[in-house]
């Protein structure tokens, strides 16, 4: 078996708290059928790119699958973390692996995790968003990498979060604010364009911001020509964070 | 000897010149030299912070050198690293274990991303917990087992592959005397079988019973490298001769016997009423003890002398002051 893959397969087995898991899929879907349904009477369909009218509760489901994103991108730091605090860390690298080997392995256990969370929370969700999803191939490239990016983006942002901070109380206190501000000041719950000044100018450089606008565009067929600049900026943020990460990574004191 | 494995002979599992570590100002291994061969068990001792893991996590390549030279298994420490990696295993002094699995589990992952064959990784899993005494907890998760069981899996586990050479830091650290003999015994019987092991313990005892040569490292530096008899006999000067008297207690004999040149020290045990000189001469003492109780009119009953230990030789070595000192008593 490749080096990565055994190595993709010990993170998957050895690191993920299932209770996690878990509670990271129902987090998602509590959005789409409680609260999406509970202000659907209230807030009218909208347009939201290329002609296409959506429903709030369509609206926030394609938000909530991308929430998935983070969370398998905390996972990144959660198995580091785990690593360094039980030895395995050390232990691993003394084996016949390079570091670089660790945390793409790391990177790709977490593209797993949030690739396959955000298609179980589609799949659990397509009774809301199975009668308005438009399938084409490039909608389903363009999903796929808005989930690709997202997921390295928040992975390597965990990762570079594990590094900096000492303590696991710190890391889970930091991650979880962090996690709140990049939801907030994002697309998931609410059009970016109409929110105030500031909010919207916290969701431009907001990642979690073009995930969510490009998933939708793929997932509705609402393609416009801003999706591939949301491509390109997402792209850019992502390889810039992995790049930190990796910077962080190489630092670790061993 | 050499090792067998992969067909490569070497004649020296380890070569390290003038090897040096160091954070700022301080060197955490300061120059050192020495060699390790193959299918030996080389002891590396020293006082806590001597440089002992410093020393291993250079030469697993886990830390980059400040200066100096070494090669493990014939490859060079700072250019070959993977190689090395490749036929090398390690038990650190810290815990390492995968939270989220149980024990037999974890030792299969273990094997699994050394990329051992399923057939074999399930027959050595069975074995190595049969050896290591681990059956009663062999489904159990690793984040629930004792300090001891954990060290009990983390030794275990490293045999899931195949090494030439193993290195130990303080593998028997938390486990109790039964467990921990049976450990040692297993690693006995691998290096009869060609493995070389790098060790390191506080338990002087233990690296007495299982290593062939023995370095002594002591900020920073090698003091000594020598096989444990040789070390005993050149540095475990101080001897302690155990005494009982007839009468119990002679003062007389005590104050006497104080003063008796190469006594360096003389202690009544409360309990048992037995005497105890330490000293660097007992074949002079012995005697002096006989010559004065008869001067005195007491009865010595019996008379042995406590043959020296390593743990005098190597306080002997990092202790500063020159003073013997007695193993034990007062």
């Amino acid at each position: 078996m490749n080096t990565y893959a055994r190595l993709v397969y010990r993170n998957l087995r050895a690191n993920l708290d299932r209770a996690s898991l878990f509670f990271e899929l129902i987090f998602p879907l509590f959005f789409i059928f409680v609260q999406g349904f509970g202000l659907n009477g209230i807030v009218p369909p909208f347009e939201i790119g290329n002609g296409r009218v959506v429903s709030y509760s369509l609206f926030l489901a394609a938000g909530a699958v991308t929430l998935t994103v983070i969370n398998g991108g905390t996972n990144a730091g959660t198995q580091l973390w785990f690593d360094r605090k039980n030895g395995m860390f050390e232990q691993i690298l003394m084996g016949p692996f390079t570091r670089a080997q660790y945390i793409l392995s790391i990177i790709f256990a977490t593209l797993i995790i949030g690739v396959a969370g955000s298609l179980l929370v589609f799949l659990l969700a397509f009774p809301v968003l199975g009668a308005s999803f438009q399938f084409t191939l490039a909608g389903v490239l363009t999903v796929a990498a808005a989930l690709f990016l997202g997921t390295v983006f928040f992975g390597a942002f965990a990762i570079a979060l594990s590094v900096i901070l000492r303590s696991s109380e710190t890391f889970q206190i930091v991650s979880t604010f962090a996690f709140f501000i990049f939801l907030f000041t994002s697309s998931v719950f609410f059009p970016a364009s109409n929110a105030p000044g500031a909010i919207q100018a916290a969701s431009l450089a907001n990642p979690l911001t073009y995930t969510t606008d490009i998933f939708r565009a793929g997932l509705f067929d609402a393609m416009t020509p801003t999706v591939s600049t949301e491509l390109a900026v997402l792209a850019i943020e992502s390889a810039v964070m992995f790049a930190i990460a990796v910077f962080a990574f190489r630092r670790i004191r061993v | 000897m050499s090792p067998r494995v992969q067909g490569v002979a070497t004649e020296r599992a380890i070569q390290v010149e003038e090897l040096s570590r160091r954070y700022g100002d301080k060197a955490a291994v300061d120059r050192v030299t020495f060699h390790v061969d193959a299918s030996e068990v080389f002891g590396f001792l020293g006082p806590n912070g001597a440089g002992k893991t410093t020393t291993i996590k250079m030469l697993t390549t886990l830390l980059q050198p400040t200066s100096g030279r070494a090669s493990v298994l014939g490859h060079d420490l700072r250019t070959e690293g993977r190689k090395i990696r490749e036929r090398i295993g390690v038990v650190q002094q810290q815990d390492s274990f995968d939270q989220g699995l149980n024990v037999e589990t974890s030792m299969d992952i273990y094997g699994l991303i050394w990329d051992v064959p399923r057939p074999q990784r399930r027959e050595r899993v069975a074995e190595l917990i049969e050896r290591f005494g681990m059956e009663e907890f062999r489904k159990m998760p690793t984040v629930d087992l004792s300090a001891g069981q954990r060290r009990r899996l983390q030794v275990a586990r490293e045999f899931i592959h195949d090494m030439d050479l193993l290195f130990l830091d303080e593998p028997t650290v938390g486990l109790d005397p039964i467990v921990r003999r049976k450990v040692l015994d297993y690693l006995k019987g691998r290096v009869r079988d060609g493995l070389t092991i790098f060790f390191t313990t506080h338990i002087l005892e233990e690296a007495e019973y299982l290593c062939d040569r023995i370095a002594v490292i002591n900020q920073g530096r090698i003091v000594q490298i020598d096989t444990p008899e040789n070390l005993k006999r050149r540095f475990g000067s101080a001897k302690a001769v155990d005494f009982r008297l007839l009468q119990g207690t002679s003062d007389a004999l005590a104050s006497a016997l104080a003063s008796v040149e190469g006594v360096t020290r003389l202690v009544q045990d409360p309990d048992t009423g037995s005497y105890r000189v330490t000293t660097v001469r007992p074949e002079f003492v012995i005697p002096e003890i006989y010559r004065l109780a008869d001067r005195l009119a007491v009865t010595v009953t019996s008379i042995y002398i406590e043959e020296t230990t390593l743990e005098d030789a190597f306080i002997n070595l990092v202790t500063d002051d020159d003073r013997p000192i007695a193993p034990r008593g007062g």
